[in-house]
This record gives structure tokens, sequence and C-alpha cells, in this order.
């Protein structure tokens, strides 16, 4: 019942492959860097096809490379080649006349995006049960720039333009008119019922096509004669004729475009039928998609290049064997076979999914759409879709295809109803996110909006700036073990984000290590631009607000001492042992910051840290920052300093889900005054400074906490804090908060580092793992010797109330007491 | 302030020779080869996709010079101008520094010498500065004339050395000149501690961390 669901018929692919060119001779552009291989390039042009969706289009799912400049092309294939039907039951005329239309809505959808076909042929148009048509391998031109990247010529034999051939052996005009003609000698043999030129060879059938030229009667007409088939060339309706004489119309400037051909009276008839309405009746059905079928497969354990090499599409031969002969002084090569698999191969292997099938064979129909606002207790009691791989640790969840199954219709569906849905969006991604929903979801949690795209083509992103030379030089230089990063089309797309960001941000400049930021949402989004370019103009203003200013060291300064007072709070210890090395965060953690780990970490690790920064606000990378050195702590606390900077400038390898984890640990449990700061975006009642410079702020050891989150602990957490208050006795008595104790600054000998020194409460603070330590003094009073020393003795969660003692007199219900009433 | 000799460590036994300690600072315009010359000269690598850097970075070598054992410390610096206020940090109390241009690009060579201005004006006085013109290997697209640079270095008294990340050519020769030229004879030894945090902070006007516990 239920894998009925997933064998759609429509729901199959298959894959192709050929050899891009390799680079002869030179290894290197004239920048001194080597040459992009031709199948990066080839890998980065490819990816604009999967955007393409249209009936009458297979939809390209993927681009693999494989060793030797091998490209491997997984693309929707379903349905029986037209060129089987040929010369069997002949097709009605109207028959024909469908599936010119459809030809011709594909090649307009293809050429209105600036695609051209090239190869049109019977053997690459399929027919569907249905009788609907779909084009396959229609990007191979587009995606080969126009042929230039591959060795092999991109044509069909008998149904290229003349203008084609006459363009040269190495000609790669692209005209979409070459494909008018194309479609015309398709009709033609349709109506024929035969394909032409059968019985030539590759010489005469060029010939054939080139003698066309010649003579000034219908071109269809003397086809039809050469075949014998005058009789039945007299039969044709003149509506069907018309078309198929004008597409082979010879001089392509008179041929017309598809959009003219399209506006022919002969498909009036089809138009009526409104198809866009019905797919929209349909869309809120839909279970699934391809890309998700191909993900789920792969997971599962399908293997595209496994097949090619079962299939033996892929075949290795020994490298002896592809050694010249003999190569003379001047680099002559001489006895060297041309490598068959240089030449292209035609060959489709359709991708077995009988796997699938099994494996979701138990998954119950309700589950391909869930209900998402169950209020009804039977309902969801019935809905038992829940697939327990909850506490799996993340890495495997994302690999396991029946986990992954129910993310993604899951998410795919809340998707669909964003903004609204947000809210579901965010509980959804605290627990993890399906990676083939990243891009997506990550603009939800951005909060991209309206009509980013718009926004986006209004901006110059072309004309040359005094910035231009260095993203010119950091790009290449960008995270480059990527296929997309590194692919030319990769390098342009990176460039004009961050062109667009610098000219709509004119405030801002461009910082080194911008580009590291950018990475991972073109990689994302790399077929939306906009979009890649909408996330990181969201991402900026929440976690690096002012980062990027022309003079950046005030927020950068906070920043970093913020750093330092959250290590100090948290881990004592280690922020000693850092202080008396002389190892202090403007040396290691400035690219850290500055760039959100872009540029520390690789983009698979980037993508686990940042699925849950965005979860949190502006605070959360120093908690990162934080578990990153708790990780390293051992080596640290055992290190001087040049062994610690060592460590750090070829950082050792993270466990990312721990040091996320880690992190989330700190931030949910430090108070949020503790690591507010002026320059952050987000509004924050402790965030004034009360007439105490900054510089001042930044330069104690501890953090200061504001007066809300102490009242907030003294009410609902009390067992949470240690309270001291470190103004004198008479003070105190007079009024002080409620549970707290009383430690006069001036009963303490701050000269030797010993917690005895306190007092009798010195054991309180000694045995304190979890507490927070709040120290109340007054602003005008020294206040940073206490806490200091506190510190310095590796007392954890030492803090102090920000405004000092008077801030808490205005607090109603009043926290206050008197030590008189006791 | 200067660089620690002794005799104490004794790597592999032996006893003789001493041990100098210096540091090293990398400055020129960004993407000259600066990371890939420090890359080339500690690990003996070459990446074609050699990270940018930001801020810095610290990395440590060790040459032999008959008989005395010469650790660098080296600070390679980030090249964009905008990180041009934390460079102080790095060269300040760096006994050496290499400043590199690429000699396709004539605009990284005038950065260059505006660098070997500011440290002849700002850092310690008997500095040894080095001028690399990198990217030898690509001479015949060369911008920068091999005896424009010389004359320059000359004029300043600056050694001089084409170089080449890629190839390796006179990557160890110029780190060694310069190991040559730092004076080895003992003036002053900082007792105590690696020296090395202490000088940088020290430089760094003491303003950002000196802080609290000294009030
Ligand atoms: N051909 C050639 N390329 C080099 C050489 N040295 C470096 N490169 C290349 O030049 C580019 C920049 O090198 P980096 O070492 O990153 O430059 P940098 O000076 O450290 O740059 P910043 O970190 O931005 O200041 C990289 O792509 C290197 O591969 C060299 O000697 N020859
Ligand atoms: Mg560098």
């Amino acid at each position: 019942m239920t894998a009925s669901l997933l064998k759609n018929p429509e729901l199959q692919f298959g894959a192709t492959t050929f050899f891009a060119k390799e680079h002869k001779g030179e290894t290197c552009g004239s920048n001194g860097l080597p040459l992009t291989p031709n199948s990066i390039i080839i890998y980065g042009k490819a990816q604009k096809l999967k955007m393409l969706k249209h009936p009458n289009l297979c939809t390209y799912l993927d681009i693999i490379r494989g060793k030797h400049e091998r490209t491997v092309i997984v693309s929707q294939y379903c349905g029986e080649p037209l060129s089987s039907y040929l010369g069997k039951e002949r097709f009605s005329y109207d028959d024909i006349k469908k599936i010119a239309y459809k030809i011709f809505l594909a090649l307009h959808y293809m050429h209105m995006k600036k695609i051209v076909h090239r190869s049109l042929s019977t053997e690459n148009i399929l027919v569907q049960e249905n009788n609907n048509i779909k084009l396959f391998n229609y990007g191979l031109f587009y995606m080969t720039d126009n042929g230039k990247l591959v060795s092999f010529p991109i044509v069909q034999l008998s149904y290229a333009a003349p203008e084609v051939y006459l363009d040269g052996p190495n000609g790669s005009l692209s005209n979409p008119k070459v494909d008018v003609w194309s479609a015309g000698i398709i009709l033609a043999e349709l109506v024929l019922n035969k394909p032409l030129w059968q019985s030539l060879k590759v010489g005469q059938r060029i010939r054939k096509v080139l003698s066309l030229v010649q003579g000034n009667t219908s071109i269809f007409e003397r086809i039809a004669r050469e075949h014998n088939c005058y009789d039945i060339y007299l039969s044709v309706p003149s509506d069907l004729k018309q078309i198929i004489e004008v597409c082979l119309t010879i001089m392509p400037c008179d041929r017309p475009t598809v959009q003219i051909i399209l506006k022919n009276e002969v498909f009036a008839q089809f138009k009526t039928a409104k198809e866009s309405n019905r797919r929209k009746i349909y869309e809120p059905f839909e279970q699934f998609t391809i890309e998700e079928l191909y993900h789920w497969w792969q997971l599962a354990g399908g293997d595209v290049l496994l097949e090619l090499k079962k299939q033996g599409l892929i075949r290795s031969s020994p490298p002896i064997l592809s050694l010249p002969q003999m190569v003379l002084i001047d680099g002559l090569i001489l006895g060297q076979e041309r490598n068959p698999a240089t030449l292209y191969d035609s060959r489709i292997i359709q991708m077995p999914l009988e796997a699938l099938y099994q494996r979701f064979e138990h998954i119950s129909l309700n589950c391909y759409y869930p209900l998402i606002h169950v209020k009804s207790e039977i309902l969801s009691n019935g809905n038992d879709s829940s697939y327990d791989a909850e506490q799996l640790p993340l890495v495997i969840r994302e690999k396991d295809p029946e986990y992954q199954f129910h993310r993604v219709i899951l998410l795919r569906r809340l998707l669909h109803g964003y903004p609204h849905t947000r809210d579901l969006i965010i509980t959804e991604s605290i627990k993890d996110i399906p990676p083939l929903l990243r891009g997506k979801i990550w603009a939800a949690l951005l909060n991209v909006r309206g009509d980013y795209q718009e926004e986006y083509i209004k901006i110059d992103k072309e004309t040359p700036t005094p910035t231009d030379r260095q993203i010119e030089v950091d790009i290449p230089r960008c995270h480059q073990y990527n296929e997309l990063l590194s692919s030319s089309e990769g390098h342009r797309k990176l460039k004009r984000v961050l062109k667009a960001w610098i000219y709509k941000n004119s405030q801002y400049v461009y910082w080194q290590g911008l580009d590291s930021l950018t990475a991972p949402f073109l990689f994302l989004n790399f077929n939306d631009e906009a979009k890649a370019f909408a996330c990181l103009s969201k991402f900026i203003p929440k976690y690096l607000h002012n980062f990027f200013l022309r003079d950046n060291s005030a927020v950068i300064h906070e920043y970093l001492a913020k750093f330092s007072q959250l290590i100090a709070f948290q881990d004592p210890v280690l922020a000693n042992h850092l202080e008396n090395i002389n190892f202090i965060p403007e040396l290691f953690a400035i690219p850290w910051f500055l760039t959100m780990f872009s540029h520390v970490f690789p983009l698979h690790k980037i993508f686990h840290l940042w699925d849950r920064l965005l979860l949190g606000d502006s605070s959360f990378p120093l908690h990162v920052g934080l578990s990153i050195l708790t990780q390293l702590r051992d080596t640290l606390l055992a290190s001087g300093f040049n062994e610690c900077i060592l460590l750090f400038s070829d950082l050792p390898e993270v466990d990312m889900e721990q040091c996320v984890n880690f992190s989330l640990e700190t931030y949910s449990t430090t108070p949020k005054s503790i690591t507010a700061r002026t320059q952050q975006s987000e509004k924050c009642v402790y965030v004034t400074t009360m007439g105490i410079p900054a510089q001042d702020l930044n330069k104690e050891k501890f953090p200061r906490i504001s007066v809300d989150d102490v009242v907030n602990l003294i009410r609902n957490d009390s067992e949470r804090i240690i309270i001291i208050d470190i103004r004198n006795p008479t003070q105190y008595a007079r009024s002080s908060a409620k549970g707290s104790i009383n430690i006069p600054c001036s009963s303490i000998t701050f000269g030797e580092v010993n917690i005895e020194n306190v007092g009798m409460h010195s054991s309180l603070l000694k045995n304190n793992k979890d507490k927070i330590v709040v120290i109340i003094g007054t602003e005008e009073t020294n206040l940073d010797l206490f806490p200091t020393f506190l510190i310095h003795c590796n007392i954890p969660k030492v803090c102090v109330l920000h405004g000092g003692f008077n801030s808490l007199l205005p607090v109603t219900p009043t926290i206050l007491i008197t030590q008189n009433q006791i | 302030m200067a660089n620690r000799t002794s005799a104490a460590q004794r790597p592999n036994g032996s006893t003789q020779g001493k041990i100098c300690q210096f540091k090293l600072v990398l400055l020129g315009e960004s993407a000259v080869g600066k990371s890939s010359l420090v890359l080339r000269f500690v690990k003996g690598q070459f990446h074609e996709y050699q990270e940018s850097t930001i801020g810095a970075a610290f990395l440590t070598q060790t040459v032999c010079l008959d008989d005395t054992t010469v650790k660098f410390e080296i600070w390679d610096t980030a090249g964009q101008e905008r990180y041009h206020s934390l460079a102080p940090m790095y060269y300040r109390g760096a006994q050496a520094a290499i400043v590199v241009y690429d000699i396709t690009n004539q605009d990284t060579f005038g950065r260059a010498k505006t660098w070997v201005k500011e440290l002849q004006r700002q850092a310690s006085p008997n500095i040894v500065i080095a001028l690399a013109g990198n990217k030898q290997d690509l001479a015949n697209k060369r911008m920068v004339e091999y005896e424009e640079a010389q004359a320059h270095a000359d004029e300043n008294g600056l050694l001089f050395m084409e170089t080449s990340a890629k190839t390796a050519m006179n990557v160890n020769d110029i780190f060694l000149a310069i190991a040559k030229k730092l004076p080895k004879n003992e003036q002053t030894t900082g007792p105590g501690g690696s020296g090395q945090g202490r000088r940088l902070v020290e430089g760094d006007s003491g303003a950002k961390t000196a802080g609290n516990c000294c009030k």
C-alpha cells in the first residue's frame, strides 16, 4: 500500500557519465595558481540546472565528480525514448501536435533561462506512461560551457542545424534557434514515422544536412521525397506542415524563435487546458519530491558510481596502457591511442530503487502527511509516526534514511507554512536540522522574508571598487577544498555577494574574514545568490554588530574582554593560568569571533555549529569559544605561552557535537547580563554603563551581573546564588539583600592569594561549584579588589552587581531587609 | 628585551653550543605569500590554497648555525591594510622582520617600503630587517625589477633576496641570513619563564591587560 506512493513511475532517476577535457601542458594560470580542473568548472556550472523545474523537463538531481576528470550526471529518468516509437504505430496528427507543443514549451522555458539544448533528438525525449513527454540530458551543452570543457562534439548528427556544422568541429555556436531546427527534424520524423538518413554513415549524414542549404524548395518536402514519403507529406494538415517548415528554415535569422512558434494557431487548443492551474491544486498534496527520494536513496545505501561500475560504464584500465609509445623532443606525442572513454558515451543507467522501497515499506501512509497542528489526543495517538532515533548521535541521525524521511517530510511542510510556522520550525530545529533542507531552514531561522530577490537584483555588484583586489586575492583561498566554492561559478558568486554586501552597507567595510563568513551561506544557497545575501545580511547585525566598521577596535576589545570574563566566571583555574602566561584572546580569538569560527573550521563542522548558533543570541559564540578552550583545557594548563599559541595556529581536531553541547550548557546556565555588551544589537536592560567608561569595564577580570538577573535569582532560584555584601557592617545592618552575607572588604588582607583570608565564610566559597557568587558593593568604593581576589583563589562564578547596592533600592516589592528585624 | 641564551637545554644530549631565541615578524601586503613562506620554512610544504591570515598566526622553527641553535618565534601577520592597527603588537620587541612583496605586483613593493619605514621608526632600533621579493617562480610576469629592490635594500641596510615559497628557492636562505646577522653574544637575559608573552604585552601599552590586579 504505502510503497505505491514511492513507486511513482515519474520518480525514477538514472545517470550518464563523460570526461571533462584535461588541461594539456600548462598547469598554472597567470596568477600562479593551478588551473581549475574542467570537471570542477562543469560541477559549478551544472548546479544551475538543478533549479530548472518544468513538467516537460527531467529534473537534474546531482553532479558527481569521479576520478580523472570524470563527471557523472544524475537526473530524473522515466519513460521510453521517443525514438523507440518510430516505425511502429504511427502517432496521430493530433498527438504529434501535442508532442510538438510540449517540446516547444520545454525549449521555451530553457531559452528563457538562457540555456540552449543543442543536442535535441528523439533519443533524449522521453514519453511517459500518461503520454506526457520530458526532455532528458538537455543541459550538457550548457554545463560544458558550450562544449568547450569536453573533448567530444556536442551534436546529434541528423538533428543538428546546418549552421552548427558550418561553425566547424570545435564550434560553440549557442544560438537558441539551433534547437528550433532540431525540433523541426524531430517533427518530420514523427510525421513520416521513420528516423531520417538512417542508413547513412556519419560523414554522409553531415553532408546531407549541409546539402539542404542549397536549393530553395521546401526542406520538409525534399526530406519527404527523399524518404519516399511524398504521399504522407501531402496528407499532413497544413497547420502542422507549416510549423515543420518554419522550423526548417535555413537562415537562422529567418527561423522563428520558440516564443514565436508557440504563438501559432495550432497550439491554441492546448492553451485553454491551463495545465498550470491544475498543478496548483495538486501541490498541497505533494507527498515528497524526487530530490528527497534521491536523498533517501543515497542514505539507504544507493551509490551512483557503484551502479555505473556494475554496468560497465566506469572501467578502470591500468595507467600503463595510456602511455604514449614515443614522445618527440619538441613534445609531439606519437602512438597514443585515444582513450575511448574520452568520447561521448550516450548510455544511461537507471538506478535501482528496490532496496529503498523495501526499506520504507513499513512506513504507514499518514507519515507522508504528518499533522502539524494536532490538538486532538485521539488523532495524535493514532499517528505513531515517531521513529525513535533522537537519542542517537547527530552524525548517525543525519545518515539514517528513515529518520531523515520523517524529518524532511515534517520540516518541508513547516517551511511551506513559513513565516507563520516559524515558531514550529524553531522548535524542530532544536532537535536537529535535516541537511537536505538546511539552507531553507537557516533562512527561516534568520527571519529572511519579503522580496529578497528583488532587493538583491537592485544592488550594484559589478562596478569596480578599491576593495576588489582584496576580495580577489581572498576568494581563491576561501574553503577551496570544497568543489562548489572552488569552481569558477563559485568564485564569481562569492565575489558578487561580497560586493553586494559592501555596497548595501556603506557604513561597513570589507575585512578579511568576511569571505569565510559568507561561504557557508553561499554553499547552501548556491543556486539562490539572493538568499545567500539575505542570510548574510540578517546574520551580521545579529551576531557581528559593528564588527565590520572601519574602526572596529572598540567592538573587538569589548567582545574579547567579555570572553576573558566569561572564562574567569566559568573556569577561574584556566583563566588564571592563561593570565599568568599572558595568553590573551587578542592573540588567538580574533579570527574565531570575527568570522564566527568559519575561518577556523571546515564547512561540515560550521554547519553543525551554526545550526545551534542560529538558535541562540549574540552571546552564544562566547560560549563556543569557551567550549573550545575547555576541550583543550588539559593541554593548555600543562603548556607555556609558545605551546599554547602554537596549538591555536593549527587548531587540533575539535569534536563539534561535544563542543556544541558544552556551549549550550554554559549558555543556558549563565545569566544573560554576564555576557551582555554595550555593542550588541539586541536590547538589554543592563547595557547602560552607568557612567563607567567602557574601557574600565573591559579591564575588569570579572563579569558584571544586572539587578534584574540578581533579583530574578533571589526570587526564583535562591539556591543558585551566594550573595556577598562587601560594604561595612553598619551599612549592611541598616539594609541588605535577602539571604546575603556580609564580608566587609576592609576586613580582608589581599596580600597573599589564600581563600582562608576571607574568614568564617571561606569554606562556603571554597566548596562552591555551581552557585553564582554575586558581590554587592558600591560603585564609589574600590569594587574590584575582592572579586579579583576570589578569582585568583580559583572561586568559580564570581560576578559583581552592576550599579552596586544602590541599584537594589528601587526594586519593588523590595528584596531588602534590615538585620535588626531578624 | 632581547633574545634568551642558555646552554641548559641540550637536545639529543649535545652539550655544546648555545641556544638563542629570536622573535621574528613577517609583514607585507595581503597575498604576497607571507604565510606561504613561513609554511615552507617551518614545515617544508606549500599549499596553493593557503588560507588568508586573520589577526596573526604563530609558528616556531629552529635552525642550526655552526655551534649555535637559533630558535625563531615567528609571527605571521595579516596583510590587509585594515589589520594595520594590530601590527605593533607583533613587531614591538621583535629582533627580526621579513618584509615581503610580490615581484609580480608593483603596489606590494610600495607597501613593503612603507613597512620598512615604519619598522625603522617604531620597532626596536637594532632590528634586523630582510626584504623578500616573493613569487620568484613567476619571474616572467615580473613587475618589480631585481635591481630596483636591491638598490632600495642597500640604501636602507636591509638583507635582500628574491624567494619562492612555491619552489622553496631562497626560503631557508633568507632565514639563515637573518640568523647569521642577529647578535648571538648575550647582553640581557630575561630570567625565567618564556619571555615571549611578556614582551608582547608590554608592547601593547599595558592598558588592555595590566588592569585591575595592580591597582
Ligand atoms: N606562484 C607562487 N605563488 C605563491 C607563492 N607564495 C605564495 N603564493 C600564493 O599566493 C597566495 C597568497 O599567499 P599567502 O601565503 O596566503 O599570502 P599572505 O601574504 O600570507 O596573505 P595574507 O594572509 O592575506 O596577508 C596563495 O594562493 C599562495 O598559493 C610563490 O612563491 N609562488
Ligand atoms: Mg597569510
